[in-house]
């Protein structure tokens, strides 16, 4: 059997989702004897246009990254949005709730004239995108999951239930028992609760479940202390792009 | 069966003495609430807590469980899984007992269950009295689990310094006998726990404002009623109320391939009818899909089906739903509503 080749790019992000693709450590020459690897800069210097399947990660901030991003899904036959910012626009997306000028001059500095800024947003606004692996960063046993559903040809498939599923199973004390507010509820599991596992809250980085009751979660947040612009300021960590958010 | 009597004292010599033989499950503090755990040390079994956070059932059904190795190409036969070990279940309430009950029925029933029977076959069950109620929630009364005569090994009541222990099963009595140190009750010990018992019935209130053998009447009479949809709306479908419940058993059944791909696991996980996907089926039709109707059905497996098919209730009035539910659906509400709206 070909091994399928595998590219793995990245735009507006911090990088951490390919370090846990580069830190599959017990797992990776297994990887690598079902897949090659062709282009990856975090890890290797070659760099190959010939891959089946392109790993993105990062959201989409600006017009060149637009380009880059079309042509790379011209060349992939099947396109993974890695992590929370090509899956969701991310944290990217705060800054669209800012004066875009504003944000421009205070990352780019005294350079700011030569670069543009746009509105973050996740790779599916565009371009058509296959599947997704959620997370803040990604979850690394979920990456395999997904590798291992395309190399088998099976679709891979995304748990449609909630945080709240994986935290009573780990018989985590509520988050909400406890003082805090949590987004559980309404997002999708798939990481083993692990943020309320280790004492925090859930923030969303995985996205929500395909039909959330949003406005009853809303309401469980304001019973809970949150003011309206709270709740807003919440949801706008990771869900910034949906309407959700707005 | 023959009731004996423990000293308060002898009760972690008696469990040291059980971790010899049998894992010892029990109820231990976790984050400053009560969880059922494997006991490390005699001192961390809390026979006094109750109101866990979920049921001791995951001794006999866990939260994942694998059930079969294959070989992806079929070149191997695929093998079952079934483990489990002796253990004993030390200070399991009455509500509990009665779910474990419960369980029984729907893992032997109609289609027996190897991973299930396996490990109820090699656990024993140490029962404990309530005192008094765990909290506003329980209404354990109202459902008639409040006493249990069955579905235990051996039955703690303490009363004073001591345990009165009655026995259920002549494997309980063995234990007894082969430790050694449970003396026969004598006739005041009869009349301590005849007054224990009475202490505790005026502790306990009745929530429901109806005789519960009612309630199949009311459920099936208010199928249309708006308050299902009520109830849906608020409804976060989290699945928070069924994993927490001591008889909800339904699964998941998944796939599991390894990195090399050519071997993988099937393996069962927990499942609630609340969630989406639960009712959903291959062409993507769903047969419950409003919240509405998920509610509904939760309701009526606990208060009508079950009673149905198994002669007793699926809510044993634990509580544990009410307390995991962030939106406040509360079955004691909801079945007094059921009544009010007659």
């Amino acid at each position: 059997m070909m091994k399928p080749k595998i590219a793995v790019f990245e735009f507006s992000s911090c990088e951490g989702c390919q370090l846990m693709f580069a830190n599959l450590e017990d797992e990776i020459l297994e990887v690598l004897g079902a897949v090659e690897i062709v282009n990856f800069r975090e890890i290797m210097t070659e760099k190959g246009d010939d891959y089946q399947i392109a790993s993105v990660e990062g959201a989409i901030t600006r017009e060149s990254e637009i380009e880059r991003l079309k042509k790379i899904r011209e060349q992939a036959k099947v396109l993974v949005a890695l992590g929370a910012c090509a899956h969701l626009g991310g944290v990217n997306c705060i800054k669209n709730y800012q004066d875009q000028e504003e944000v421009r001059r205070y990352v780019y500095k005294e350079r700011a004239e030569w670069f543009d800024t746009i509105p973050a947003r996740p790779l599916s606004a565009v371009v058509p995108v296959d599947y997704a692996v959620p997370g803040c960063p990604i979850d690394k046993k979920e990456l395999l999951e997904v590798t291992k559903s395309l190399l088998l040809g099976k679709k891979p498939s995304l748990p449609d239930y909630p945080v709240c599923v994986e935290c009573k199973m780990a018989e985590n004390i509520c988050v909400f028992d406890k003082g805090m507010t949590c987004l559980g509820p309404v997002t999708r599991a798939g990481c083993a609760a692990i943020c309320p596992t280790f004492g925090n809250k859930c923030e969303g980085c995985r996205g929500l479940v395909d039909n959330p009751n949003v406005n009853s979660h809303k309401q469980v947040l304001q019973e809970h202390g949150l003011s309206v612009q709270g709740i807003l300021n919440s949801f706008r960590m990771f869900e910034g792009y949906l309407e959700v958010a707005k | 069966m023959p009731l004996k009597v423990i000293e308060k004292r002898d009760v972690e010599p008696l469990v040291r003495h059980l971790m010899e033989r049998f894992q010892v499950v029990g109820i231990k503090k976790k984050d400053g609430k009560n969880t059922y755990g494997v006991i490390e040390s005699p001192a961390e079994l809390r026979l006094d807590s109750c109101a866990t956070i979920t049921s001791p059932k995951k001794y006999f059904f866990p939260q994942r469980e694998t059930l079969l190795q294959f070989a992806v190409d079929g070149s191997w036969e695929p093998q079952a899984v079934v483990e489990a070990q002796p253990r004993i279940i030390f200070g399991m309430r009455p509500c509990d007992i009665a779910a474990t009950w419960m369980l029984d029925m729907a893992f032997s029933e109609v289609n027996p269950d190897a991973n299930y029977l396996e490990k109820r076959k090699r656990a024993l069950i140490i029962g404990v009295d309530c005192k008094e109620p765990c909290d506003e929630y329980c209404f354990c009364k109202s459902m008639g689990t409040l006493e249990v005569e069955t579905g235990y090994d051996l039955f703690f009541t303490a009363a004073d310094d001591t345990y009165i222990v009655r026995t259920g099963t002549p494997e309980g009595e063995a234990l007894l006998e082969e430790w050694g140190k449970a003396r026969e009750a004598l006739y005041e010990d009869r009349v301590k726990l005849r007054a224990v018992q009475r202490e505790k019935d005026e502790r306990f209130k009745e929530a429901l404002e109806f005789d519960v053998e009612e309630l199949p009447r009311f459920l099936e009479d208010s199928y249309r009623s708006l308050l299902w949809d009520v109830l849906g709306e608020k409804c976060l479908s989290c699945g928070s109320c069924n994993l927490v419940c001591p008889t909800c058993y339904c699964f998941n059944v998944l796939d599991e391939v390894k990195l090399n791909l050519s071997e993988g696991e099937r393996y069962r996980v927990w499942d609630s009818c609340q969630l989406e996907g639960f009712a959903k089926v291959a062409t993507g039709e769903n047969f419950r899909e409003r919240r509405g109707d998920r509610v509904r059905h939760r309701f009526f497996r606990k208060g009508k089906y079950m009673k149905e098919m198994f002669g007793r209730f699926g809510c044993v009035g634990c509580g544990r739903c009410t307390r995991a539910c962030l939106v406040h659906i509360n079955p004691i509400e909801v079945y007094n509503q059921l009544k009010g709206g007659e």
